[in-house]
């Protein structure tokens, strides 16, 4: 190989868990009859639906992580596609670490998963890596997990790849010093994550194995590809990936919370979390810091102790590090009813400590130079973050546009501070789509109401979607003066909502009415929805 | 200095015109020291005296429900978003139509809403303080008025909009806002002129509004526009 890369730390000899596609585990869990038959998870990532983690009967159709869902679905017919929940797959896997953590204390989440420790102590405790590799699989299969594999190697990129080669019934164990040898024929796409580009330029390069790639010299490599090809650089060639061994962070740097009255409901936990995050980044921030592994620690009012690292590939952002505090929470408050488990707690957090273990000097980003009016959003941020402490997470929210036939379903409505999730272009209007302007007051429920026809008995729509009469009245308490005599009306529209489930079938007619109001030629105008043969007032336009 | 010369750009490239003039009138400074005035685009700016919201003022916005009072308040909100500021609405009930909303201009992202847990209601004191949270937060607060409201609050919330010049817009249906208000605008009704009996489409409607104030001549004004297609304000001011 070429010169070697500064900051020479040997890396650290470490073991990695690994449960092949964890999201199809944890779908098949919650859903038993999916059990041979192919799956995939799908995660919607800027407007696309995109395949996460598939399971062996759909990979063996050519079905692969990163497709779209539409192309997964050609490839593969009869495939069944699960919306991912990354909350809950790091609440299952909370189980795999808590019996991994009977074995080793440091262990390492880095995504629901995928899991690290270290092997310097644990290993000449049981006996060398070999032994230590058999102890870890057997405990991860006491709790219930099948399919998980164990890899051994010098730093937790290699430690990665053994673990991907090895066999479900027996560890990798790839010995101290041969990992460089190890890694130079893996093609450069095991780089993979943020790094997908790269290996993507290095194959049409040439370069197509890590060896070939970790042979050029460091410095030509930082020429051409810049700091992110440094970091790929280290990693083909079995070192750590920063350079600058991560020293341990000034201690002033831990932000604590007390919890008086103690948390039991996550949202309380991970809502006080959620401002830990953001202090502490902003602090970490200050220094010219960011941070790669974080140390999630809480105490319950029974004086259980309990602490977890979050490590992330990259730096932690504000929202990755909430959203993991939030899955931890989640792990260790919810009872892990399906793999046959007690609640982890038995009471409520007094104390939520987050402390950064590992930070690496913050390359900075670039902010937008139209990126619209930073202090205004600053504000609004900490006026809002304020009342959805007063009223919960729930109560601050915003709007998304997104695809339906009914007012109420063409709006989904994010908590403030979630990921909008905006889809790249406006959803086009569906077929059926209630025509008209969109009403100014939308009511889900919507509010039992009295659509009569002449002889004052309920308006029937027949199942070809003919009414049986005129609509003559319409009764309704959110009306002024509880509705009246009906002057117009359109319809009705006759929708046959998932018409190819039984049990989600739903058949409703919509009318638009027009009410006079007072004794003037004012009028109301409202969205009356007929199902089952009893109205409703679904929207007002106001 | 005479208007720039505009072969710089290329000649058929209206988009990018359009999107040039935008983040020009985004750039500029939106309030000087002399100008507090948002502009209320459209119908509704008739009707207000200067065409626009004083900072720190209060426009009481009332009407029955189906009279068109919503969408007066989205007005409102649309003109502070359109300035590339944000907006916020306490929505006692859940039931505020985000559809209606962005057709009537406002900026989603921009636009918070607050809608209390459980569908209920707050109770007077927690009002109070969402609304006075929310007025450190936004420059335009949307406030729906329970009927419980206290005197005392709203003279709080009054003195703390003008205080942090910030427009609130109490929201209520045939109650009175009990504190001092710039402006009050009534929805009083309107028509819905294109349905008809099984004939015809709910698209376009008349609103009636009366505005009420100081500047306004003769203290109060009547007037009312027409809304036709979908999200536009059109035509027909009868003042």
């Amino acid at each position: 190989m070429g010169d070697e890369p500064r900051g020479m730390t040997a890396p650290e000899r470490t073991l990695c868990v690994w449960c092949p596609d964890w999201p199809v585990v944890t779908t098949r869990r919650a859903r038993p009859e999916l059990g041979a038959v192919p799956v995939v998870t799908v995660l919607r990532v800027d407007g696309r639906v995109l395949v996460t983690a598939a399971s062996a009967e759909a990979r063996a159709d050519g079905v692969v992580p990163g497709l779209r869902r539409r192309e997964a679905e050609a490839r593969c017919p009869g495939l069944v596609v699960a919306e991912a929940d990354p909350a809950a797959d790091a609440r299952a896997f909370e189980a795999v670490a808590r019996a991994t953590e009977a074995i080793t204390p440091r262990i390492v989440l880095e995504r629901p998963g995928l899991l690290t420790f270290p092997t310097r102590g644990p290993s000449r405790y049981f006996g060398g890596d070999g032994a230590l590799a058999e102890q870890v699989l057997a405990a991860v299969r006491a709790v219930g997990v099948p399919d998980a594999r164990v890899g051994v190697a010098d730093g937790r990129f290699a430690a990665r790849c053994a673990a991907r080669t090895a066999s479900p019934d027996v560890g990798r164990v790839v010995e101290p010093g041969a990992t460089p040898a190890f890694l130079a024929p893996w093609p450069v796409a095991a780089l993979g994550g943020p790094d997908a580009d790269l290996a993507d330029l290095l194959v049409r390069l040439g370069l197509p194995t890590l060896g070939a790639f970790a042979a050029l010299p460091a410095s030509a490599v930082l020429a051409r590809f810049g700091t992110a090809g440094v970091r790929a650089h280290r990693l083909a060639a079995g070192f750590d990936e920063h350079a600058t061994p991560p020293a341990p962070p000034p201690p002033d740097l831990v932000e604590v919370a007390e919890l008086d009255p103690p948390a039991t409901r996550v949202d309380e936990a991970a809502f006080v979390a959620k401002g830990l995050a953001d202090r502490l980044l902003a602090r970490l921030a200050a220094l010219g810091l960011s941070c790669v592994l974080v140390s999630v620690a809480a105490e319950t009012e029974h004086g259980e102790h309990l602490v977890r690292g979050w490590r992330h590939e990259g730096t932690l952002t504000a929202t990755a590090l909430a959203a993991r505090v939030r899955w931890q929470l989640e792990g260790w408050l919810t009872g892990q009813a399906d793999v046959a488990e007690e609640a982890f707690v038995t009471g409520g957090l007094v104390m939520i400590r987050l402390s950064p273990e590992q930070v690496v000097p913050a390359d900075g980003r670039q902010l937008g130079f139209w990126g619209g009016d930073a202090a205004a959003r600053d504000r609004a941020d900490r006026a809002l973050a304020r009342l959805q402490g007063l009223l919960g997470h729930d109560a601050v929210v915003t709007a998304v546009a997104s695809g339906g036939r009914t007012p109420a379903d063409r709006v989904r409505w994010v908590p403030w501070g979630d990921a909008r999730e905006e889809p790249a272009e406006p959803p086009a209007a569906w077929p059926g789509a209630v025509p008209g302007p969109a009403p100014g007051r939308v009511y889900a429920p919507a509010v039992p109401a009295e659509l009569l026809d002449p002889d004052g008995r309920p308006v029937a729509v027949s199942s070809r979607g003919e009414a049986a009469g005129p609509p003559t009245r319409l009764l309704c308490a959110v009306l002024p003066g509880g509705g009246g005599a009906v002057r117009a009306w359109a319809g009705p529209w006759v929708h046959d909502v998932r018409w190819w489930d039984r049990r989600g079938r739903r058949r409703r007619a919509l009318w638009h009415v027009v009410v006079g109001a007072g004794d003037a030629d004012d009028e109301v105008a409202c969205l009356v929805g007929i199902e089952g043969g009893h109205a409703s007032v679904e929207a007002v336009y106001d | 200095m005479p208007a720039p010369p505009p072969a710089l750009l290329p000649r058929r490239d209206d988009a990018a015109r359009a999107a040039l003039a935008d983040v020009a009138r985004r750039a500029r400074p939106v309030s000087g020291a002399h100008d507090r005035l948002v502009d209320v685009p459209g119908p509704l700016g008739d009707l207000i005296p200067g065409r626009g919201l004083r900072r720190g003022s209060v426009v009481a916005v009332d009407g029955a429900p189906g009279a068109g009072a919503t969408s007066v308040v989205l007005a409102l909100a649309a003109a502070i978003t359109a300035v590339g500021e944000w907006a916020a609405a306490v929505d006692l009930d859940g039931t505020l139509g985000a559809l209606a909303a962005a057709e009537a201009g406002v900026a989603l992202d921009r636009f918070a809403v607050v809608r209390p847990p459980g569908g209920g209601s707050l109770a007077p004191d927690r009002w109070a303080t969402t609304v006075a949270a929310l007025l450190d937060g936004v420059s335009l607060v949307v406030a729906e008025v329970p009927r419980s409201v206290r005197a005392a609050d709203a003279r709080r919330l009054v003195a703390r909009a003008r205080e942090r010049e910030v427009i609130l817009v109490p929201f209520s249906r045939g109650g009175t806002w009990p504190a001092e208000a710039a402006l009050r605008v009534r929805a009083t009704g309107g028509a819905w002129p294109g349905l008809d009996a099984g004939s015809g489409a709910l698209a376009d409607r008349t609103v009636r509004v009366e505005v009420e104030g100081r500047g306004v001549a003769a203290r109060t004004r009547t007037g009312g526009w027409a809304q036709t297609r979908v999200g536009g304000w059109a035509t027909s001011r009868a003042g």
